[in-house]
This record gives C-alpha cells, sequence and structure tokens, in this order.
C-alpha cells in the first residue's frame, strides 16, 4: 500500500470526538453522571483525576469498546480501525514475537504478511526496537514491552490513539523517554491523542489541554489549554511549568 | 544430559531404599511373599510371561491413548463451547462434573451392555474418567483471557472465531496442559478398571493373576500400568517443553 | 472352588458397585489388614462372599454355646480370605479347596476344617434354546463365554475342550443382563443361585454342572492357619462343633436364619433365600455326612483335587493330602 519507510502507512490526521450528556453506571454506581466534551481533531489532551474517578470508563467509551448508558458519543470522521489503545500493561501476547506482536492488528485486519511486516518493522523504528522483533516478550524489560504495546497502537497510523496510564509502571528516565517520543509523534502525524494519567507533572509536559475529573460521577473540575513551549529535559526549568503544575495540583487537591 | 542424570538420583534413592528392605524382608520371612513378593519374584514374574505382559501392555496402551486422544478432543470442543456463554455455562457445566463424580466401577457394566465386550468398552471406560480434567482446566484457561487482550481484539474487529483460534486458545494453553497431565494418569487408571469388566490387557491380567494367588504377576502388571502412566505424563511434559518453551514461565 | 463373584442372584447397580469395588480391595496386600484391631477373645470368621444361603449354616451357629466370641465379617468379589488366614486378620475363613491347595504350594500354611459344600455348585448357564448335550458342546458352537479364566476348573475346561470358538470375557459376577439380553451367552455361575434367579425371570436357562467335567472339590470350606490351629486345639474344636450344629439347624429350617441374613445382605429376596437353601441342600448333605458327619472330608477327594491343579501346572510344590486338611470333633449330627 505504501512505502514500508515512509511514516504514515495509511491516512494522516485526526478525529473530533464529542460527548454528549453520556452517562454510565455500574450495577448501583454511577461513575459519569453527565459528561460534556469535545476534543478537536489533532488535540493532545490529558485526563487527570483520583483512582475511581471514571478516567478509564471514559476512555472504554471513546473507544467504543463500552456503550454509554444515556447520551451518546460522537466521533468524525467515524472510519473503521481509526482507534488505537495503549493499556496500563504492554499486555502482548506472550506466544508471539515482538514482530507479530506489532503487527497484530494489521493481522486482525486483513492485510498480508509480508506488508503488515513491513509496516510493523516501521513502526518498530518509531519506537526504537528494531534489534529486538525476534524476540519474545518474556525476554524482555518493562520498558521495551511497552515500546511494543506503543509500536503495536502505532502501525495503524491510527488518528485517534488512547493511552490509559501506559507509562505508570516504568522507571523515570524510560518513562520520560517514552513521553518524549509520544509527544515527537504526535506532532508529526497529527493525530488525536487521549492520555488518560495519574501524574500532573507527566500530563503538564505531555498535553495541549488537561481536563481534571472530580472524585465522583464524572464531573469536570477544570478544563484548561496547556500552552507551553518545545517540550524536551528542559521544559521542567521553565517557570509556566511550575505554574501549570501548581494549578492542575490545586484542583485534584481540593476535595 | 549429566546434570539432568545427576537430578535423577534423589528421586532414585527412596526407590532403591524401598526395594531393598522389601527384597530382605520376604528373603528373612519377614513377610510372606505370598502377601507381598519380593522384587526378585515380580522381576521374574515379568520375564517369565513377559510375552503374555507385552501384548497386555500394548493392548491397555492403545486403549489409554485412545481414550485419551478422544477426551482431549472432547474435552477441548466442550469447553470450548461452554465458554460461548454464561447461561450456556450453567446450564451444561453441572453435567460436565458428573464425569468426573460418578464412580466408573458402577458404570462400566452399563459401557459393557452399550458397547459389548472388548477394546470399545476400555477405551469409553478411559475416556470417561479422564474428560473432566480437560473440560475443567481448558475451560478455566479460556475464561482467563485478560480482559484488555480481548478489547483488543475487538477493537479492530476480530471475530469470535477469530478471537478463540488467535488469542483464547494460546493463552489457555498453559491450563490446558496441565488439565492434559492430570487426564494422562486417569486415562490409564480408566482403561484397567474397564478391562476388568471388559476383557484384555493389564487389567485382565491382574484380574486373572489374582485368582490364582499370584501376587507376583499382579504386582509386576500393577507396575506395568505405573509405567505406563508416567510415560503418558512423560509425553505431555515433553509436549509441553517444546510449545511453552518460549514464552511461559512455567518452562523457564 | 469359584471365586465370590457369582453369587447375588438380581443384578442391579448396588450390587455389583460392591462385587468390584471389593477386587481392589483385594489387591492391598492382606499384611495390611491385619494391622486391624483385634478385641481379645475375639474370633473372626470372614466370609468369601455377601451373607447368602450359602454360608445359612455360619450364621445359625450359636457359637457362645461352644464358649465361642465369634464375629463373621461378610465378603465381597475378590475377598482374600486365604490371606486374610495367612496374614491373621481373620482366625477362620470360607474358602474352597483349590484355594488351599494353591496356598499351601505357595507357602501359606493353611489347613481345612469343614466342608459346608461336599460337592461343588459351581456350573455354566446356557440357554437352552441351544440345544447343547452335554458340558463338552459349549465349547463347539460359538457364542460367548463368561468365565474367571484363572481359575483352576476354567482353565481344565480349557485343557478338555479349547476356548478357540468360543468368544471369552470377564465374569460378570452375580449380574445375568447380559445373559438375558444375549440368547448365546454363557455364563459361570452357583446352580443353586444366578441359575434360579434366571429361571424365574422367565429365561429358558439350562444348567451343566462342572462336576459332569470332572472337577469336582469340597466348596464353602472353613478353613484356618496352621500356626493358629497348634496354638488353640480346643478353639479349633469348638468351632468345628458349633459349625456343623448350625448347618444341621439350617438345614432342618432355615427361615430364622434366612431372615437374619436378609437383613445383613437385602439385595436377595427372602423367596430367593427360601429357594436356594432348599437347592444347596443335595450338594450339602449326602450319604457321605449321614454316615460321617456333616462337613467331613476324605483324603481321596483331596488327592484327586491335587493331582488335576498338579496337572495344571499351578504348583510350585505339591503338598500332600494329609497336610491340606484336619478331622476335628467327630460329632455325628
Amino acid at each position: 500500500m505504501s512505502a514500508p519507510d515512509s511514516v504514515h502507512g495509511g491516512v494522516a490526521g485526526g478525529v473530533d470526538v464529542d460527548l454528549r450528556g453520556v452517562r454510565k453506571a455500574f450495577q448501583s454506581l454511577t461513575v459519569i453522571e453527565h459528561l460534556d466534551l469535545s476534543i478537536a481533531s489533532g488535540e493532545f489532551l490529558a485526563i487527570l483525576g483520583p483512582s475511581g474517578c471514571g478516567k478509564s470508563t471514559l476512555l472504554r467509551m471513546i473507544a467504543r469498546l463500552l456503550e454509554p448508558d444515556a447520551g451518546s458519543v460522537t466521533i468524525s470522521p467515524d472510519d473503521r480501525f481509526q482507534t488505537a489503545y495503549v493499556f496500563q500493561d504492554a499486555h502482548l501476547l506472550p506466544w508471539r514475537n515482538v514482530l507479530d506482536n506489532a503487527a497484530l492488528p494489521l493481522e486482525l485486519m486483513g492485510v498480508a504478511r509480508d506488508e503488515r511486516h513491513a509496516r510493523a518493522r516501521a513502526a518498530l523504528r518509531e519506537t526504537e526496537l528494531t534489534e529486538a522483533e525476534n524476540r519474545y516478550p518474556a525476554e524482555l524489560s518493562g520498558g521495551m514491552r511497552m515500546r511494543v504495546s506503543l509500536a503495536r497502537a502505532l502501525v495503524t497510523s491510527p488518528r485517534l490513539l488512547l493511552l490509559d496510564e501506559p507509562f505508570a509502571a516504568l522507571d523515570e528516565m524510560t518513562r520520560f523517554r517514552l513521553d518524549l517520543r509520544l509527544r515527537q509523534l504526535w506532532a508529526s502525524r497529527g493525530m488525536t491523542v487521549i492520555f488518560v494519567t495519574h501524574s500532573i507533572s507527566e500530563a503538564v509536559f505531555l498535553a495541549n489541554r488537561a481536563v481534571v475529573l472530580a472524585r465522583r460521577l464524572g464531573r469536570i473540575k477544570l478544563d484548561r489549554p496547556l500552552n507551553l513551549p518545545e517540550r524536551n529535559e528542559d521544559l521542567r526549568l521553565d517557570p509556566r511549568y511550575g505554574r501549570e503544575v501548581k494549578t492542575l495540583f490545586s484542583a485534584m487537591e481540593e476535595e | 544430559m549429566l546434570s539432568r542424570l545427576k537430578s535423577i538420583i534423589p528421586a532414585l534413592i527412596p526407590f532403591v531404599v524401598l526395594t531393598a528392605s522389601v527384597e530382605l524382608a520376604v528373603r528373612q520371612g519377614w513377610v510372606h511373599s505370598y502377601l507381598v513378593p519380593a522384587p526378585s519374584q515380580v522381576l521374574r514374574a515379568m520375564i517369565d510371561s513377559r510375552d503374555e505382559l507385552f501384548t497386555a501392555v500394548a493392548s491397555t496402551s492403545a486403549s489409554a491413548l485412545l481414550g485419551f486422544a478422544l477426551s482431549t478432543i472432547g474435552g477441548i470442543a466442550v469447553a470450548v463451547f461452554l465458554s460461548s456463554s454464561r447461561p450456556i455455562q450453567r446450564a451444561f457445566y453441572p453435567y460436565a462434573v458428573f464425569f468426573q463424580t460418578v464412580p466408573i466401577i458402577a458404570i462400566a457394566p452399563l459401557l459393557v451392555i452399550w458397547f459389548g465386550y472388548g477394546m470399545r468398552t476400555v477405551v469409553a471406560s478411559a475416556f470417561v474418567v479422564s474428560i473432566f480434567p480437560v473440560i475443567a482446566n481448558t475451560l478455566t484457561g479460556i475464561l482467563s483471557t485478560e480482559p484488555p487482550l480481548r478489547d483488543l481484539f475487538r477493537l479492530y474487529g476480530a471475530s469470535t472465531w477469530t478471537t478463540l483460534v488467535k488469542l483464547r486458545f494460546p493463552s489457555a494453553l498453559p491450563q490446558i496442559l496441565t488439565g492434559l497431565r492430570v487426564a494422562a494418569g486417569l486415562a490409564v487408571i480408566g482403561a484397567i478398571v474397564g478391562e476388568f469388566i471388559g476383557g484384555q490387557g493389564l487389567g485382565s491380567v491382574v484380574d486373572v493373576a489374582r485368582t490364582q494367588q499370584r501376587v507376583d504377576k499382579v504386582f509386576a502388571a500393577v507396575l506395568l500400568a505405573s509405567v505406563l502412566g508416567l510415560a503418558l505424563f512423560g509425553l505431555i511434559n515433553l509436549v509441553s517443553y517444546f510449545t511453552l518453551r518460549r514464552w511461559h514461565a512455567s518452562e523457564q | 472352588m469359584l471365586r465370590n463373584n457369582n453369587h447375588a442372584p438380581l443384578p442391579n447397580i448396588g450390587d455389583n458397585e460392591s462385587v468390584h469395588r471389593r477386587h481392589f480391595l483385594s489387591l492391598i496386600p492382606p499384611a495390611f489388614l491385619a494391622a486391624c484391631s483385634k478385641t481379645p477373645g475375639k474370633i473372626r470368621l470372614a466370609l468369601n462372599w455377601k451373607p447368602e444361603p450359602e454360608f445359612g449354616g455360619f450364621y445359625a451357629a450359636r457359637y457362645t454355646q461352644h464358649g465361642l466370641n465369634v464375629d463373621i465379617l461378610p465378603g465381597g468379589a475378590g475377598t482374600p480370605t486365604v490371606q486374610m488366614i495367612g496374614a491373621g486378620s481373620a482366625e477362620f475363613g470360607i474358602v474352597e479347596a483349590d484355594e488351599i491347595v494353591v496356598a499351601r504350594a505357595r507357602g501359606n500354611d493353611v489347613v481345612a476344617l469343614y466342608a459346608a459344600f461336599q460337592h461343588s455348585p459351581a456350573a455354566l448357564m446356557v440357554h437352552a434354546s441351544r440345544k447343547f448335550a452335554d458340558i463338552g458342546d459349549i465349547f463347539k458352537k460359538g457364542g460367548t463365554l463368561a468365565i474367571q479364566k484363572g481359575l483352576p476348573f476354567a482353565r481344565l475346561l480349557e485343557r478338555q475342550y479349547g476356548f478357540d470358538k468360543v468368544q471369552v470375557v470377564p465374569s460378570p459376577g452375580g449380574d445375568i443382563s447380559a445373559f438375558l439380553r444375549d440368547p448365546k451367552f454363557v455364563q459361570q455361575v452357583y446352580m443353586t443361585s444366578e441359575y434360579l434367579t434366571a429361571k424365574r425371570q422367565g429365561t429358558d436357562a439350562q444348567v451343566f454342572p462342572i462336576s459332569t467335567a470332572g472337577f469336582d472339590p469340597y466348596n464353602t470350606v472353613m478353613a484356618t492357619s496352621g500356626d493358629y490351629l497348634r496354638k488353640n486345639p480346643e478353639i479349633a474344636k469348638a468351632m468345628v462343633a458349633a459349625v456343623r450344629e448350625g448347618w444341621r439347624v439350617y438345614l432342618d429350617d432355615p427361615k430364622a436364619t434366612n431372615q437374619r441374613m436378609n437383613q445383613l445382605n437385602p439385595s436377595m429376596s427372602l423367596d430367593g433365600f427360601a429357594e436356594t437353601a432348599e437347592a444347596q441342600k443335595p450338594l450339602i448333605e449326602t450319604d457321605e455326612t449321614r454316615k460321617n458327619g456333616l462337613g467331613y472330608m476324605t483324603r481321596e477327594r483331596w488327592l484327586t483335587l491335587i493331582s488335576q491343579l498338579e496337572g495344571l501346572g499351578d504348583l510350585p510344590k505339591v503338598p500332600a493330602p494329609e497336610d491340606c486338611f484336619t478331622t476335628l470333633a467327630s460329632t455325628n449330627s
């Protein structure tokens, strides 16, 4: 379909996501009561909130893995296979090697072997994991596994990339490197990214918009853009960084 | 290779000690040989009756293997069926449990009625006794697939069948092999019970030798039955090693 | 002679369950059974089948009147009474005469004291529709033969007539359902027991006693270990006397004893008990016993049995007939 070296295996760009009056309850517990949220194409949105506030539920509804009890989730454009999801743990298939793991989405979509291997290799290059392609997950470190998971998400050139605290289990250096890589990938591809995290500093570093959810009922406590300069190791020295962190921290603190 | 041999030595020591003690006890007359045969007598019986025992081992092996193969295929199929929905599980799982709880001794005569005398009853008996662990373990394995992986497959539009073949089944493989290990030994036991009722094989040798007060021959046949069970168990372990060795903790 | 799996006229699953469960018990070396606790002074009489008319006299006996504290242990299929005696887990046991010979040949010092049955009730049951003229005919005309082929009588039949024209399968114990279903089915039975059941169910059952093939050992023989006999000759004598008396009582009027046994073994109906008790009389009380007393044994009969077994190649050592049995308490009754 496209030259193996190109970053964009398919279409570029992102999607608009619109949630209107979304409600979700599990048995007697209402996790999200009434949520309105609009995300523009190409945005990098960070969603913050304490445990149990409904962040993951929200993400899964956007991925259409879950149906809301009321309200609507509108995505435009709404093509098949345009969404990718990265979980908290890498969740690779242990009986397949790295290359086949990265190629899995294409395999499920029916793409032929040679092509999907080529595209998987390209994705692995993006996540700096080429030498490992024949190894098995059991032989990899946590950080490397997460890179494979990321490559797997990118292999379809998704327009909508959803991540649920993907780097939480990694050490700080690896986390920083992957944050940086993710930011670069977003910049070059222009997809819509929604990143759920516990970490305020990570949210500020990565995103250009942050939403803070309340402890209960999925209420939005804070929704603000994050206009910060170039993302690199020196960002944390910039006073604006510290100010944004403080703002978000206060929003999360009261309750 | 040498280290493999070395690892067997601890297991051999109790065996050697026990064998030597029994041999001594019988020779000294502390234990009557008509109650507990000396190992040398058991060995003698094996040699003297080697043709008969060889035929019997071949027969029991064939029946046990066939019964085991049937319960592997049947058990996995039933488990896949049960895994398809909760209502189906609730409706049919209790009947699967039946296969574990019904005493084979009680239904073996029924098996003769349905399958006649001979190998078919023996295979049926081996099947009935060994299928449940396959069902139970396979079902557990299939149902234990990590939800995020299931989500991943859904995200990319995988059909139920594709998810079963590419995700749930490979994921369940370690658990399935555990079930097969248990089923292997049970298949041998089931075959022998079937042979008590239906004739032929090691079960028949044991039954006939018992009526002749040939305790040495009884022990010889029972020993061979255990060896058969061990061989089958070892076979499963070999399969497990080759299929799991690159990716599962149990073989690392 | 015939082991334990050939009684119990009424086939039902519960029956077969105990029949076959006992199979496995017999594989546990009875040496371990000997570890069972024993009340001092208590004498255990181990049966090789469930309480049925074949043990009538043993249940009718009034042991306490002979100063004996006896506990009767019912058995089932595969109960290893001859090994239990040898191991000491029972002081007395019921065995078949050929078991004693083979046991002695293997170093197990058991001695017969009392032969309840002068003649063996063992037989092959066939469907009369097959019109067999004699027992030899059975082996010439195909069909299925359910027999315990390890037993001496089976091997004698095999040697005499050959089994190549029949399909030999394991004996189903007291279960006659296969016989009822299949007109070409031949089964080892006690003619006093399963045969009567088959007749009651309306089939054309017919029996050929094994004795017609020339094999007729003493049956339902009470035995003890040589050791016990040497140490307790008075007890052995008293046992024989009590048992002889009991058989007299049972022969004259089995009803009360049958009721007792039926409570212990409800798998056979009271009518069945009565019918079998009657049918077995000619095997128990003969001219010989009228002359010499119930349970009487002769050297000649033992010698015949020993040479038959020797001919089969079953005996690593050939025991002397006088070692196999002993005559105690010459009370006539």
